[in-house]
């Protein structure tokens, strides 16, 4: 048998367990071992002799993987924003968040509810994680928009959205993932994130004030803070911008010159940065060991499934499958943009049943060569390419496409996982309360969507910047 | 026969004679025998010999200085300051030291058997900023620069500072490095060229060696006429790899003009005084740490200096 | 779909035996959680270094890589107690009663036979870098100041041998839940609706929150 037809099977067994219900981690780490006893012995024309040396050599290399894969220095990203994370609640930096956006926007229409979006926005800049940040203004945005007369099921909507800024807004565990399974820039794709995540923000912003312009009985404009409530409000916040400014600094130095280092440092710091806040605010051995404990979780579950993808990944390699499949999606005959959009639909539709971060690993390595040959290839130069940018660029935007394509599934039916966290937090709230509340949202970010690919430089513009 | 070939990056002046070997090969088998070569899919580059150890792939390319422990004798071949000027010394120096019977030995363990090697030109540094033309403005300076150039700067009150090929352009754009010792053909496929403001151009430290193996077990399996196929068009594949970086560095002079790239050149002094202070010293302590493993370091080193010698002949 | 799971507890062999492991889980976890403040700690010692006296911590990549595989192995065996590593359970979520553990059974066991081989994978990885002649009983070190590679790789089998155990105890637990047709058996994290396991999280977060004594 063929090594492409081994790994169509294969690829085929690995998707019936995860749907099965086994630990997607393992689920692959399981397909990709036995992919690779099936190529080997297959090399020995499945002599009844060699499967005994087919099965050491297969468990050898994906014995291999684990060490192998995880000894990745980016990947020290993942933990390190993880923990930032969780020590901001310590900080005490999500309560000063909503309460300075709350002084200073939320006199437009639907004031509140624009405040809530920049506010997550805001906390995106030091949180990694979309459901966490959903979570946390749950329990601080929905009681304040509810006391002046905001629709339940809308104020539910607003924060499952605003969640999802978390994975394009720098710090971002997803963009990291992708970066390192694709094997790009981590500091150009943080860099890549900002924009986008900012102009996600602002077409959230527009769509609520619209709609309160529109909607008789909306949530009414908060005014008369003075300017100065406004500024005491700011110090409090502050820290948020020292962590932002810190990450951005290690990965690009604005203002000329030399970064001050690299962004895996810039991570660290970042996090040493809130540590030290929160150990200002208070904190101590017990909230942090229970810190550490829920990143060191989060980081395993997180690190599991990377090495358990990758071991897939492996057999891949063997099988050659990945170029299979781009030499398919590339003899297309129909434009490669249309491709390209079939290729982010199959995204929405495989989102509505799966984890963002599963969801990426188990389709990139198949689905991301694919793209960039669409393209003209890794190496090709913007002159030459297809979608009229260079290999690196493509990749790029590709990742920021792909990442928002994933959150936005986490609003979407049956398992948006952001509306199960805040119907989770509110006992009054039901599941499908929370999807009706963030319908409009699912049009913003479909306009979000359509505009990243028709204008890319909204997505490239600031990693352009950087290579200066 | 199929054969898995586990190199990695991209196809470049690097890998050119692997590229060539197998059409050779495939040529004189009328297609019987064939390689897959893999760019990264089957094995992390510093684990290429840990794959040909286990038989999961047929033959790779490694680096000798990624991983010193794992093939101690051939780290002879990156100390600074050997001696080698050319292309066609290193590839001498490289089989002779790889035709020793304790190099043999050493990759014997790993199941490998030494076929060609990868030579490359010394490794020169490229910086931004102030040309560094004196051994003095050495000091301090974070280098990229792995094995036996890495403790050559070091002794010298340099800061080796390590970064993977994939990552110096951006250590260097970022200021984590201030100057990245390659050969020419890495100052190109990393982009360093790109940023850099000047070159060393006979600084000549020394270089990594970078051999290509066979699993010992998948040679033995080889039909009569396969094998001769191979061993018959190493010393082809190696005339077109010699031929094909030639190209590339005849085309150097004009890429550096072309970047703006600035020729440093030390002057005979400083020079001497380098060697001095790194050359013997790391030298002597490389010979003792070795013979203390049991490995013939000296006659190891005296051996490439003969062979050195024999070349110039 | 990620999240915890709960774990009910009685004072059976199995739950006893259950909690005892927990102990030793929660231990590598709490190490695998130092292992991140230590990440921490090394930029801070090398930027500092670097831009106060020009003297970067020598090897800082290295001991980085030496220090991820702690957080991404030592916490493995934890994570499966509480039901932390994610599936999707849109299918296994409408099953109950036995063919629920059946079901449980199948993809339990299916891990534990793959488990069973990465120890053997991994300690032959391991192996190939250790050897009591060599210096330091290094066959491999690390690229830029040669730590041996030796310890970081002989993680991987180690808490994957735990893995097993807490996968053994796990299929002792849905077995016996097959046979009495338990509907909550002991030792094994119990499925939740999606829903469920949300509130858990958001919970979470609120005492997070409410810890940071304000
Ligand atoms: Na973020
Ligand atoms: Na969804």
């Amino acid at each position: 048998m063929e090594p492409i037809t081994i790994g169509l099977i294969v690829s085929a067994v690995m998707l019936l367990m995860v749907i099965l219900g086994m630990r997607v981690a393992f689920a692959a780490g399981l397909a990709g071992f036995l992919g690779l006893i099936w190529i080997f012995w297959a090399k020995k024309n499945y002599g009844i002799d060699d499967f005994g040396w087919a099965l050491t050599v297969a468990a050898k290399t994906a014995g291999q993987v684990p060490h192998s894969k995880v000894t990745t220095q980016a990947l020290s990203l993942i933990p390190t924003f993880i923990l930032i994370g969780y020590l901001a609640y310590y900080a005490g930096l999500t309560q000063a968040l909503f309460e300075a956006a709350k002084r200073w926007i939320a006199w437009v229409p639907g004031g509140l509810a624009v405040s809530t979006i920049f506010a997550t926005a805001g906390f995106a800049a030091v949180s990694g994680a979309s459901v966490a940040t959903a979570a946390v203004f749950a329990r601080i945005a929905i009681p304040e928009m509810l006391k002046i007369g905001y629709d339940k099921k809308f104020a539910a909507g607003v924060v499952a959205a605003g969640g999802t800024l978390a994975s394009l807004i720098p710090p971002s565990a997803i963009l990291v993932i992708y970066a390192i399974i694709v094997e790009q820039d981590v500091g150009k794709l943080l860099l890549a994130g900002f924009l986008p995540g900012v102009f996600s923000a602002i077409v959230y912003g527009a769509l609520i004030i619209g709609m309160a312009m529109m909607i008789k009985g909306f949530g009414p404009p908060v005014k008369g803070f003075t300017w100065k409530e406004r500024f005491e409000s700011l110090p409090p916040a502050l820290p948020i911008l020292v962590v932002v400014a810190t990450i951005i600094l290690f990965v690009y130095n604005p203002f000329g010159g030399d970064a001050w280092g690299t962004p895996t440092e810039g991570g660290a710091i970042g996090a040493f940065v809130v540590f030290c806040m929160a150990l200002w605010r208070g904190m101590r051995w017990p909230q942090l060991k229970d810190a550490l404990l829920e990143t060191a979780k989060l980081s395993v579950m997180i690190f599991t499934i990377i090495w358990g993808v990758l071991i897939y990944v492996r057999f891949l390699g063997f099988a050659d499958l990945p170029g299979a499949f781009s030499d398919w999606i590339t003899g297309l005959e129909q434009s490669p943009m249309l491709t390209l959009v079939f290729i982010l639909l199959a995204y929405a539709v495989l989102g509505m049943f799966m984890d963002a971060i599963g969801m990426l690993l188990l389709t990139l390595p198949v689905v991301y060569p694919a793209v960039m040959a669409l393209n003209g290839g890794e190496f090709v130069s913007a002159a030459d390419s297809t979608f009229g940018m260079s290999g690196p660029m493509c990749a790029i935007w590709f990742g920021i496409l792909v990442v928002k394509m994933a959150e936005f599934c986490l609003i979407t039916p049956p398992i948006g996982l952001n509306c199960f966290v805040v119907a989770g937090v509110r006992d009054d709230l039901s599941v499908q309360d929370v999807f009706k509340g963030v319908t409009p949202f699912f049009i913003a970010d479909a306009v979000t969507i359509a505009l990243l690919v028709a204008f890319p430089m909204i997505v490239l513009w600031l990693p352009m910047q950087a290579v200066g | 026969t199929e054969w898995n070939v586990s190199v990695w990056g991209k196809r470049r002046a690097f890998t050119e004679h692997v590229e060539r070997l197998a059409e050779l090969v495939s040529e004189k088998t009328n297609g019987e025998f064939t390689m897959n070569i893999s760019y990264g899919g089957l094995s992390k580059n510093r684990e290429n010999l840990d794959g040909i150890s286990i038989g999961a792939f047929e033959m790779a390319q490694f680096c000798a200085g990624y991983h010193r422990d794992k093939n101690p004798t051939i780290t002879v071949l990156e100390l600074p300051f050997l001696g080698v000027n050319t292309l066609a010394e290193e590839v001498a120096v490289s089989h002779a030291v790889y035709g020793h019977p304790a190099v043999q030995a050493d990759l014997a363990r790993w199941n490998a058997r030494l076929l060609m090697t990868s030579p490359m030109p010394q490794y020169n540094i490229v910086g931004t900023g102030e040309a560094r033309d004196e051994l003095g403005e050495f000091d301090g300076m974070r280098v990229r620069a792995t094995g036996g150039i890495g403790k050559a700067f070091e002794a010298v009150g340099g800061v080796p500072t390590s970064v993977t090929a994939t990552e110096a352009y951006n250590a260097m754009e970022s200021g984590v490095v201030d100057t990245v010792a390659f050969a020419q053909h890495a100052h190109l496929a990393f982009r360093t060229i790109d940023i850099a403001d000047w070159w060393t151009e006979n600084l000549n430290p020394g270089t990594v060696n970078c051999p290509v193996v066979v699993n010992t077990d998948a040679y033995d399996a080889l039909s009569d006429s396969e094998r001769e196929a191979l061993d018959s068009s190493v010393d082809e594949a190696i005339t077109h790899y010699l031929e094909n970086y030639g190209e590339l560095l005849a085309r150097w002079d004009g890429i550096l003009e072309e970047k703006g790239v600035e020729r440093v050149t030390l002057s005979e002094g400083e020079l001497a005084q380098f060697r001095a202070t790194a050359a013997d010293p790391i030298r002597e302590q490389w010979i003792t740490d070795m013979s203390a493993q049991g490995i013939p370091a000296q006659e190891l080193y005296d051996l490439v200096q003969s062979t050195l010698a024999a070349q110039r002949n | 779909m990620a999240g915890n799971s709960a774990v009910r507890e009685d004072d059976s062999l199995l739950s006893r035996l259950d909690r005892k492991l927990l102990k030793l889980e929660t231990i590598l976890a709490l190490i695998s959680g130092l292992a991140v403040f230590s990440l921490m700690i090394f930029a801070v010692v090398s930027v500092t270094g670097r831009n106060a006296i020009n003297q970067p911590l020598p090897g800082y990549v290295d001991w980085i890589e030496q220090v991820l595989p702690v957080i991404a192995f030592m916490g493995v065996a934890y994570t499966q107690r509480h039901g932390g590593h994610i599936r999707m359970d849109i299918v296994i979520g409408l099953l109950k009663g036995r063919a629920l553990w059946l079901a449980e059974i199948i993809t339990v066991l299916a891990m534990l036979i793959l488990m069973i081989f990465l120890v053997w994978g991994s300690w032959a990885h391991f192996d190939r870098s250790f050897d009591f002649a060599a210096p330091l009983w290094s066959r491999d070190s690390s690229i830029d100041i040669g730590i041996p590679l030796w310890p970081a790789k002989l993680l991987a089998p180690v808490a994957f041998s735990v893995l097993c155990l807490r996968l053994v105890l796990q299929l002792w637990g849905y077995t016996r839940a097959f046979i009495t047709n338990d509907p909550a058996p002991v030792a094994v994290p119990l499925i939740q609706s999606a829903a469920e396991q949300a509130q858990e999280e958001a919970l979470h977060v609120s005492d997070l929150n409410t810890g940071k004594g304000q």
